[in-house]
């Protein structure tokens, strides 16, 4: 029987990450932690994709050794696997696990497992990961169940995405407006060692292009510094020999 | 934005699977898709650092106009969408509002525009330009015309973002190296004048702007002097 109200805070948590930033592994292990409470289960864990068609685990309901190293196995087959690669919830006992999983079904029994299911992290074509449950006896997850840890798996999906999206842009707006800045402090250096060394502005290109190589320093860096002066200008004329 | 239609219309509207223009194709066709469907005389995709503006594609009658303007004014509403990201609408440039930038106001309106529509390109808590329309009859936007800009401005950011990343494409970087071409004799004149004044080069900049205000030429004309050693800025 679910717990209506822990359901609810469940979920409460989980829409919370959509609107403030939020740990990626603290959400996770409250998200293995919930789905125990909530599904009367005896352990869960996240496992997210590792860009390489691969899965890690990233959180677990408890740091007990012989379940990450359960997880551990699942890196070449097990429940997560499916569910990732499939895009499809499942579920299996203890019978069904050795038929799918031969070489990981043996040890999820070692530790006392009797059924797991696993559902995907996915909102549409997009699979970030598997939320993975073990049972500690053989029953079955319902059908409502397996559709609550199914909505579940969804929203930690669009929060995860989400989380992705705002990394790569912050990273992709950094990187167009430093190319944007670097662009115009290059040309301003150009223009200050020009007048300050009495050389065309295309000498001065070359001198700043030279003292970066020589310092091994990025051309903009150098550029900056010519105009804010901290590099003198006389330190770019070009040496004897 | 949750309208898939209205963005699908629009992707469609800008399209052109036979052209190799890549960003700067589609930059050039969603300015062009403006001016045509939204009764504009002018539009402009602009990409702004701190330092500048970059005018990426533009259209219409009134294409730089505005931005150009700005530049040389140092003020203006695009200036304004691009620092605060949020829209700044200006249905009638002589009414009483547009004396945020009455410097700018005046300028435009002699320039024969009479409304100006900024939008900001911006991405989370960062904003990377503009997407700037204007009219020359007063007039607002109406509610479908404004979606619609809304929804070209994210396009247009998205496909500048994005194409950091493609792969093998060099389309923008090269259209960076177009776009910010007309400024460069800014920049070099603007590190010449602080040079000679032993200033810095934003108070350099300041000096460029007002020598141009006072002559009544641009300050492109005078970076060009500077640049060609005509003009001294210590004499």
């Amino acid at each position: 029987m679910v717990r209506q109200t822990t359901l609810a805070r469940a979920f409460v948590r989980l829409a919370d990450t959509l609107v403030s930033d939020f740990d990626i592994v603290e959400f996770l292990h409250g998200l293995s932690t919930d789905s125990v409470e909530i599904l009367a289960a005896e352990a869960a864990g996240v496992m997210l994709t590792d860009g390489r068609g691969g899965l890690r685990l990233i959180a677990s309901s408890e740091e007990r050794m012989r379940l990450l190293e359960l997880f551990e196995l699942q890196g070449a087959e097990g429940p997560c696997l499916d569910a990732f690669s499939s895009g499809r919830s499942l579920q299996a006992g203890a019978a069904d696990s050795r038929i799918r999983w031969p070489v990981f079904a043996p040890h999820a029994a070692e530790v006392g497992f009797q059924r797991m299911c696993a559902v995907p992290l996915r909102v549409r074509t997009d699979i970030v990961g598997a939320l993975n449950v073990f049972r500690g006896s053989d029953v079955p997850f319902t059908d409502d169940e397996m559709a609550i840890a199914q909505a579940m798996g969804e929203v930690a999906a669009i929060a995860l995405i989400q989380e992705r999206a705002l990394r790569e842009h912050s990273l992709l707006t950094g990187q167009l407006q430093a190319a944007l800045n670097s662009r115009v402090v290059i040309e301003q250096a150009k223009g200050m060692l020009s007048e300050y060394l009495n050389v065309t502005v295309s000498d001065a290109f070359e001198l700043l292009r030279t003292y970066a190589r020589e310092y091994n320093r990025k051309l903009s860096e150098v550029a900056g510094e010519v105009v804010d002066r901290t590099i003198p200008s006389a330190a770019l004329t070009s040496r004897p020999g | 934005m949750l309208d898939d239609g209205r963005r699908a219309r629009i992707v469609a509207a800008v399209s052109d699977r036979d052209s190799a223009a890549g960003v700067a194709g589609l930059m050039q066709r969603l300015c062009l898709f403006a001016v045509d469907q939204m009764d504009l005389s002018g539009c402009a995709l602009v990409l702004m650092s701190g330092a500048d503006a970059s005018v990426l594609a533009s259209a219409g009658p009134h294409a730089r106009t505005v931005t150009t303007l700005q530049m040389e004014l140092g003020e203006g509403p695009c200036l304004d969408a691009y620092a605060s990201r949020a829209p700044v609408l200006l249905p009638d440039l002589s009414a009483t509002n547009a004396n945020r930038w009455p410097a700018f106001a005046a300028a435009a309106l002699a320039a024969g525009v009479q409304a100006e529509f900024s939008l900001p390109l911006s991405v989370g808590r960062s904003g990377i330009g503009t997407l700037d329309l204007c009219r020359d009859t007063p007039g607002m936007l109406s509610a479908d015309h404004l979606s619609d800009a809304l929804v070209a401005a994210d396009i247009a950011r998205d496909a500048v973002l994005y194409q950091q990343y493609a792969p093998g494409d060099t389309g923008l970087a090269q259209l960076l190296e177009t776009a910010g071409s007309d400024r460069i004799v800014i920049h070099q004149a603007t590190g010449m004048i602080a040079a000679q004044l032993d200033e810095t080069v934003p108070n350099a900049l300041a000096r460029l702007r007002a020598a141009a205000f006072a002559s009544g030429r641009s300050m492109y004309e005078i970076a060009q002097d500077v640049v060609e050693r005509r003009v001294r800025f210590d004499e």
